[in-house]
């Protein structure tokens, strides 16, 4: 693990990305982008709980460019243009005039919709590159000490994730044995009971073991800053001068790092 | 060591008093153990050494408790994580980052310890408990016991003075159980530690302890030897029942006394009883050269096991040896990669609602993954509608099982032992014709024990139904069960009478059969039922 990147890298890396999608405004930018960042990281994740981090996000990604665009059509003022097809047209309250539900899809307002919800997913997604490439408590461990408290609620909150999608399953596994029909109530109050068990858990081990009881933290082994952590950081901060010099700036994590030490896990 | 001055505790909007007037001295080095009923106040006595009851759970306390001099009222528990050590029961929830090294150094960063005192501390902890091969593993990986030693070690990192370990065996097989209790055993003896532990497997741990405390549960405590203890305690291990029993004046704590003890009765003659083979009813489950493999790598090989009504079964094995793979695959988890189940002639995978409610019960490690109601009642309503019999049935067995638990108490408020008595009486309403349980005595008491123990053993027998249990728990192995299949690494290893595997392998022999070797009794009703047949 030793040569892997510091974990500010990759959050730089994929801001900037996000930056560069946002200010671009061009979808076909966008899926390249986000084509490349699997590639980067398909190559660069470890086998941690967090690495599957990138799936969520393109499903949820996938979510809410649907949605987004399912509503983009049905609700709005329209777009004058080529008609492709005609929804009947929902009666509103005389309040919510200036709203249209339903009526005239032109390809217009069609292609506007899916372009906002491509570039917003692909942002979400850059999020979730980011997070299947580092663990969230080295993270935590690079953050200076005004923003610790803060941060490590977000790494609790994020590091229970993973259990609960082991817990939700084993739940379920149990649900269905008993013969019952899975429903959302039968699985989310055993999995509310057992989170808010764990949380006090953990929280009562941390404070037995002293967190938070001095101001300073000394590290057991400092995380270190490599040239190559500054290069990548150098070339993702001067693409932000034009958007298609992000697709420069995703690919050099391939140019520049060794491949990552994986540590046998037998 | 630690000083415990008229310590009383009451727990806001509860009228049980969790402890009244517990004055207690416990010297440097000393090994005290915690002993009591589930719910009784064990882990709020071990919580209140580091001041977690009550800064952290609320509560009113009257009294003073000090540890090395200081007094917990003054000090929040951070403030003592130099001086104490602590390990929950679940020590995989307290873990906070992701791999051993890092844990270990955890609290050591809390506290502001130079790096180079950290590193050489880490190397020594690494040594001293086995785990410098485990030292850059994900924490998610370790196995139960591995997972025990990091919580231990990321303890004793600190160099504390007092170790506090709440049920530390509960979840290991007896293997790994003896290693972590020999480790603190060592700790006490090398380097002064002082330990206290609560626990109910008290075959496992009272060899160890200097003194006892015993908390009933309303509040009162006492204190004393293991030896006066024992003398008249309810909650005793099988060989202080077998020292009474046999009428001995003294009670031994150890399997060595014991012997020492009971030399004349072993060396009598004694007629042989034939153990009736159960393997006589219908077939019931039919496994046929099961192999199940994940990710390339192979849980179960080529496992052949015939099930009759009837029997009961006990799984047995390493933590990971593939036993609850195994009870998966048979209920219809998992599909396997080669080979077949069948259910009294159905494939478990196909098999949902009623017909799966009826056919096979299934009882999870966490009883409560079960349970989703708001009250005991609705729960048994539920179970009641499901399998269309007349309301109250569900609850009236509930009552049966475990009497007076109020209609109305939420699940999460019940103890561990009636939580798993509530589950049980879920899937027992259904009528299963196999009932498949996943670690049952996780945490229970010798009374919740015993309790399953006779449910299940009238249900197998009066009924003629089948149990299959994953356990580690020797004990109630010879209680209760049958016949005992032996995995490892996912290989069928023994299949036999339980009779025959249980002395044939000398860490997974019962304590009676200890004493009693070579004589093949695993539990004191045996010894007894032998030595009467013969007067």
């Amino acid at each position: 693990m030793t040569d892997a990147r510091h974990p500010l890298t990759w959050w730089i890396w994929s801001i900037t990305l996000a930056i560069g999608i946002a200010r671009g405004n061009n979808p076909l930018l966008a899926i390249a982008v986000v084509g490349c960042a699997y590639l980067v990281v398909r190559k660069f994740r470890t086998d941690a709980p967090w690495s599957r981090s990138f799936e969520s996000g393109l499903k949820l990604g996938l979510w809410i460019l649907i949605i987004r665009t399912t509503f983009g059509v049905l609700i709005g003022t329209p777009i004058p243009g080529t008609t492709l097809f005609r929804l009947p047209i929902l009666p509103v309250p005389e309040w919510m005039a200036g709203i249209r539900i339903g009526g005239a899809v032109t390809q217009e307002r069609l292609f506007s919709t899916a372009r906002e919800g491509v570039i917003l997913a692909a942002i979400i997604i850059c999020f979730a590159a980011a997070s299947s490439l580092t663990s969230p408590h080295r993270l935590l461990r690079v953050l200076p000490f005004s923003i610790y408290q803060f941060g490590l609620a977000l790494v609790i909150a994020t590091s229970l994730v993973p259990q609960f999608v082991t817990s939700i399953s084993r739940i379920r596994d149990a649900q269905y044995l008993r013969g019952q029909k899975l429903s959302f109530k039968k699985i989310l109050i055993p999995l509310l009971e057992e989170s808010l068990v764990r949380s006090l858990d953990l929280a009562a081990a941390m404070d037995s073991r002293g967190y938070g009881f001095t101001r300073v933290r000394s590290r057991y082994r400092a995380i270190s800053w490599n040239p190559g952590d500054t290069i990548i950081c150098l070339i993702s901060a001067f693409s932000l001068l034009s958007p298609t010099l992000i697709l420069i700036s995703v690919a050099t994590p391939f140019i520049l790092i060794k491949r990552r030490v994986v540590v046998p896990a037998s | 060591m630690i000083t415990f001055a008229a310590v009383s505790l009451i727990y806001p909007n509860s009228t049980k008093t969790v402890l009244e007037n517990l004055s207690l001295t416990i010297a440097e080095g000393e090994f005290v153990l915690v002993i009591g009923p589930t719910g009784s106040g064990k882990s709020s006595l071990l919580r209140l050494i580091n001041g977690l009851v009550p800064h952290h759970t609320g509560g009113i306390l009257a009294g003073d408790i000090s540890v090395d001099g200081i007094s917990t009222q003054s000090v929040k528990p951070g403030g003592l994580a130099h001086l104490i050590g602590i390990v929950g029961q679940n020590p995989i929830n307290g873990f906070v980052t992701d791999t051993v090294e890092e844990e270990l150094a955890f609290g050591m960063e809390s506290l502001n310890v130079s790096p180079d005192v950290m590193r050489k501390r880490v190397e020594e902890i690494l040594d001293l408990l086995s785990l410098a091969p485990l030292r850059n593993r994900s924490l998610a990986t370790l196995s139960g016991g591995e997972q025990q030693r990091v919580a231990i070690g990321s303890a004793l990192v600190m160099h504390p003075k007092v170790l506090v370990l709440d049920e530390p065996t509960s979840a290991l097989d007896p293997i790994a159980a003896e290693e972590v209790l020999s480790i603190l055993h060592r700790l006490v003896h090398d380097l002064g530690l002082t330990v206290v532990v609560a626990e109910h497997k008290l075959e496992r741990v009272i060899q160890f302890a200097d003194r006892i405390v015993h908390i009933d549960g309303l509040g009162n405590t006492r204190v004393g030897t293991p030896a006066q203890i024992m003398s008249d305690s309810d909650i005793a291990p099988p060989i202080v029942h077998l020292a009474r029993a046999l009428g001995l004046e003294d009670v031994g704590l150890t399997v060595r006394d014991m012997r020492r003890m009971s030399e004349k009765i072993r060396e009598g003659k004694y007629d042989k009883k034939e153990v009736p083979s159960i393997a006589s009813g219908d077939l019931v489950i039919d496994i046929n050269g099961v192999s199940l493999s994940f990710d390339n790598t192979s849980v179960l090989q080529n496992i052949n096991i015939k099930i009759w009504a009837g029997e009961v079964v006990a799984l047995m094995g390493r933590n990971g040896a593939g036993k609850s793979s195994l009870l998966k695959t048979i209920v219809g988890l998992h599909k396997c990669s080669t080979g077949s189940v069948e259910l009294l002639g159905d494939n478990p995978l196909t098999i949902s609602g009623k017909q799966r409610r009826e056919t096979i019960g299934f009882i999870p490690q966490e009883p409560s993954d079960l349970l989703y109601g708001q009250g005991v009642l609705m729960e048994c309503n539920q179970a009641d509608e499901d399998n269309e019999i007349d309301n109250g049935e569900t609850f009236e067995l509930l009552n049966e099982l475990v009497p007076g638990i109020s209609p109305h108490t939420h699940p999460r408020d019940l103890s561990e032992g009636q939580r798993l008595a509530l589950a049980l009486s879920v899937v027992l309403s259904a009528k299963p014709k196999i009932l498949i349980l996943d670690e049952p005595t996780r945490g229970l008491d010798y009374q919740a024990k015993n309790q399953l123990i006779s449910t299940l053993l009238r249900y197998a027998r009066v009924l003629g139904r089948t149990v299959i249990l994953a356990t580690h728990d020797v004990e109630l192995v010879a209680e209760l069960a049958t016949r005992v299949i032996f995995l490892a690494d996912g290989d069928c290893v023994a299949d036999g009478k339980t009779l025959d595997v249980l002395l044939s392998s000398p860490a997974f022999a019962p304590q009676v059969a200890k004493v009693m070797s070579p004589q093949p009794w695993l539990t004191v009703k045996d010894v007894i039922n032998a030595l009467e047949v013969t007067r």
